[in-house]
């Protein structure tokens, strides 16, 4: 079992705050470094392994769109701001110094900040991460609407698929043209909707039924998760504080 | 005495409102599957916001949206959470539209469409153009590549790509909001907080 | 502990312009004892079990009521504007909505309802395991209870109520999705009941009802048609043909043909169809 996986569940949200505060804080060249470091990561320590072939899936999808997002913005603004000098001129299209340094700051910047999310979501369970919020004060009813929202997304696709065979069943042409295409859009959704109003309405008279939502929040026990030993994530938040105040140090001399 | 947000939201999320968002955020993250099925090139990802926003209220349609997003981040598409803001604003403009009655008569539909798309491209602009660098790996980045050619800056650039795009995109999502609810059983739409926006 | 339930002279209609859906309805039902509501489809069986249980006002807020309800000490003028769980619990007819869909098995999915409460106790285990014994589910406690079949859904959804111990247990047609099996199981288990809760149950299935009930109210378009022990229904059979079909009758007989106990009310339907 992964229980070393989410052990370090607070201080990998530290450690995501603290990416973040690099991401607008340093320069592009450390921060190019961070993300090298995560790519090891993945690798090396197991708190940040992928939890499913699904979150490894996303993990190299996220590398391939890294590199194509990089080089994209990089070569386009070196292009199309046209200041400083001319690095190089290719096929009479010159790149500029003042573009090529802006793109490499945006790129890298949302390289990290984006690159610290997914890490920390392909390698946190998702009911772990809800029951960790529910321990730090989310209120019931938000808990509830995101563990109804997985069994949704656990049915949904399988209810379009019942409903487009059944419209195909009965000769709705979800092969023809845009606008019967359209209304075959809509022939799904009318019933989806409908069919989930009825059921929420059920389904929030049966919780109600069992006394949900009937008394206040301080009554409730708070989810078994296990007590952690924050001490990372303590160290993560004072490098942070460090950082940032480095950084208006500098800004302020500057 | 003015009441609480936390009051306001605790408010709307009551009996069937908190089944029917956690299926609206459903819908926001399965839209885009059918209509790639269908071959319609809108995502309508924001489709379960603006439900909510009509039958329940802004600020369950503000959670609606953001909550999408995140977990669409979850999924493993992390630039999702740069465009909560994005997000919040739909939720809570087309709540706002809803509260006036605006998703009564078609004419308002449309109007409370293309304003919502504008005012979309406006919010998404700066994040598009300082966090992406302009880029966002879509066929609407050659837009922008064009605006750009034809000399115009970053900004400017990404904020008329919005609004060639946003704008139809929030219109098509209205009106099929629109349809979705007039056909709704009255029976069923009075069991709703936000029947009174749609009667 | 089981509290008496009475209603006065009640009526209701969903909006002010529609007809009563309800229209002075008077029963005493005693405490720890069993009552059937019986009558065809939009009788106003559902609607009566959602008033006792405090529904109607938050899921119906245009509703007109009138009359009053008395739950052991508590006296309501009109309609009381809160769900009353778990004073007066009710399991509703499809027991699959009735799962959560938030906890991953029966045992967790039992335990919600004592967090709902604030009861959790510090074992809960002693409290949920001999309740799922006594329903004969201990064997899914670790399953996930979206997985199970009609009937042990219902046992599931049943023992979700049962575990706060509710004062008066009502249940909308909790025979729908069961088969003749698991038909047997819950009747077992309402015998159990039998002095510790107050129960009232809607069905659309006389037998099961006469099998289970100490009283029967026979319900039309909102008002009392009868009401009575099983064997004065019985006795009044061809009266009442006309709300319930000679064959569902006739089913009955044979229902109560394998129950050797109740061989009483066998002879009074053959008697009241004049088949004998």
């Amino acid at each position: 079992m992964p229980v070393r996986a989410y052990l370090d569940l607070p201080s990998k949200l530290a450690l995501v705050f603290l990416l973040w505060v690099c991401a607008f804080t340093l320069s592009w060249t450390f921060q190019v470094s961070l993300c090298l470091l995560l790519v090891i990561a993945r690798f090396a320590i197991p708190a940040f392994r992928p939890l499913s072939p699904r979150s490894a899936t996303a993990f190299s999808k996220f590398i391939v769109y890294s590199i194509s997002v990089a080089l994209l913005v990089v070569c386009l603004n070196a292009l199309f701001i046209k200041t400083g000098g001319t690095i190089a001129t290719v096929l009479g299209f010159s790149f500029y110094e003042d573009g090529l340094l802006f793109g490499l700051k945006t790129a890298s910047r949302l390289i990290l900040l984006s690159f610290s999310v997914l890490m920390f979501f392909i390698s946190t369970p998702l009911p772990v991460l809800i029951g960790y919020l529910q321990e730090k004060g989310l209120p019931p009813s938000l808990v509830l609407v995101l563990l109804l929202t997985l069994h949704f997304l656990d049915q949904l696709p399988r209810r379009i698929h019942q409903i487009f065979l059944a419209q195909q069943a009965r000769g709705a042409p979800v092969d023809a043209g845009v606008i019967s295409r359209t209304k075959a859009l809509l022939s799904i959704l009318s019933p989806l909707v409908l069919a989930s109003i009825v059921e929420s309405i059920e389904r929030g008279t049966a919780l109600e039924l069992r006394g949900f939502l009937s008394r206040p929040a301080a009554d409730r026990i708070p989810a078994q998760i296990g007590k952690q030993d924050n001490l990372l994530g303590i160290c993560f938040y004072f490098l942070s504080l460090a950082i940032l105040l480095y950084s208006i140090y500098r800004w302020l001399i500057a | 005495m003015p009441k609480s947000i936390r009051q306001r939201i605790a408010e709307e999320m009551t009996g069937a409102a908190l089944p029917f968002l956690a299926f609206c955020i459903a819908l926001n993250l399965t839209a885009g599957q059918i209509t790639a099925a269908l071959k319609i090139p809108l995502y309508l990802d924001s489709i379960g916001t603006i439900l909510v926003a009509v039958l329940v209220g802004p600020w369950s349609a503000v959670i609606c949206g953001s909550t999408a997003n995140l977990l669409a981040a979850a999924f493993g598409n992390p630039t999702m959470i740069f465009f909560i803001p994005v997000v919040v604003v739909i939720g809570a403009f087309s709540g706002f539209l809803a509260k006036k009655g605006w998703f009564r008569k078609w004419y308002l539909v449309v109007i409370g469409g293309i304003l919502q798309g504008v005012l979309a491209a406006c919010i998404s602009a700066p994040i598009s153009a300082y966090v992406f660098g302009g880029v966002m790996m879509a066929g609407t980045d050659f837009l922008v590549l064009y605006f750009r050619s034809v000399g115009n800056t970053l900004l400017n650039s990404v904020f008329y790509q919005g609004l060639a795009s946003d704008p139809a995109d929030k219109l098509v999502s209205f009106l099929i909001v629109f349809f979705l609810t007039k056909n709704l059983p009255q029976r069923l739409l009075s069991r709703l907080r936000g029947a009174a926006n749609v009667g | 502990m089981a509290h008496r339930l009475i209603i006065e002279n009640l009526s209701l209609q969903y909006s002010s312009s529609e007809p009563k859906a309800l229209s002075s309805l008077s029963v005493d039902v005693p405490a720890g004892s069993c009552c059937a509501i019986i009558g065809p489809t939009g009788a106003g069986k559902s609607t009566l079990l959602h008033c006792l249980a405090g529904t109607m006002h938050r899921q119906h807020p245009e509703s007109v009521a009138s009359g009053r309800l008395q739950l052991g000490e508590t006296r309501f003028e009109g309609l009381p504007d809160h769900i009353l769980f778990p004073v007066a619990a009710l399991v509703l007819q499809d027991p699959y909505v009735q799962i959560s869909g938030v906890r991953d098995t029966v045992f967790e999915e039992i335990l919600f309802t004592l967090e709902n409460l604030g009861a959790a106790p510090q074992n809960p285990r002693k409290i949920i395991m001999p309740l799922l014994q006594r329903l004969g589910i201990d064997h899914l406690a670790n399953r996930k209870p979206t997985s199970l079949s009609g009937g042990e859904t219902q046992r599931v959804a049943l023992a979700a109520i049962l575990v706060a111990q509710p004062s008066i247990l009502l249940l909308d047609e909790p025979t729908s999705a069961l088969d003749s099996n698991a038909q047997d199981k819950l009747r077992a288990i309402l015998r159990s009941l039998r002095g510790t809760t107050t129960v009232m149950m809607s069905d659309t299935q006389i037998d099961f009802a006469l099998a289970i009930a100490d009283q029967i109210l026979l319900l039309d378009h909102g008002t009392i048609v009868f009401a009575g022990s099983p064997s004065a229904l019985l006795s009044r059979a061809r009266e009442y043909s006309s709300i319930i079909p000679v064959e569902s009758w006739l089913a009955t007989q044979s229902f109560l043909t394998s129950l050797q106990t109740s061989s009483g009310h066998q002879k009074l339907i053959s008697k009241a169809l004049g088949l004998q």
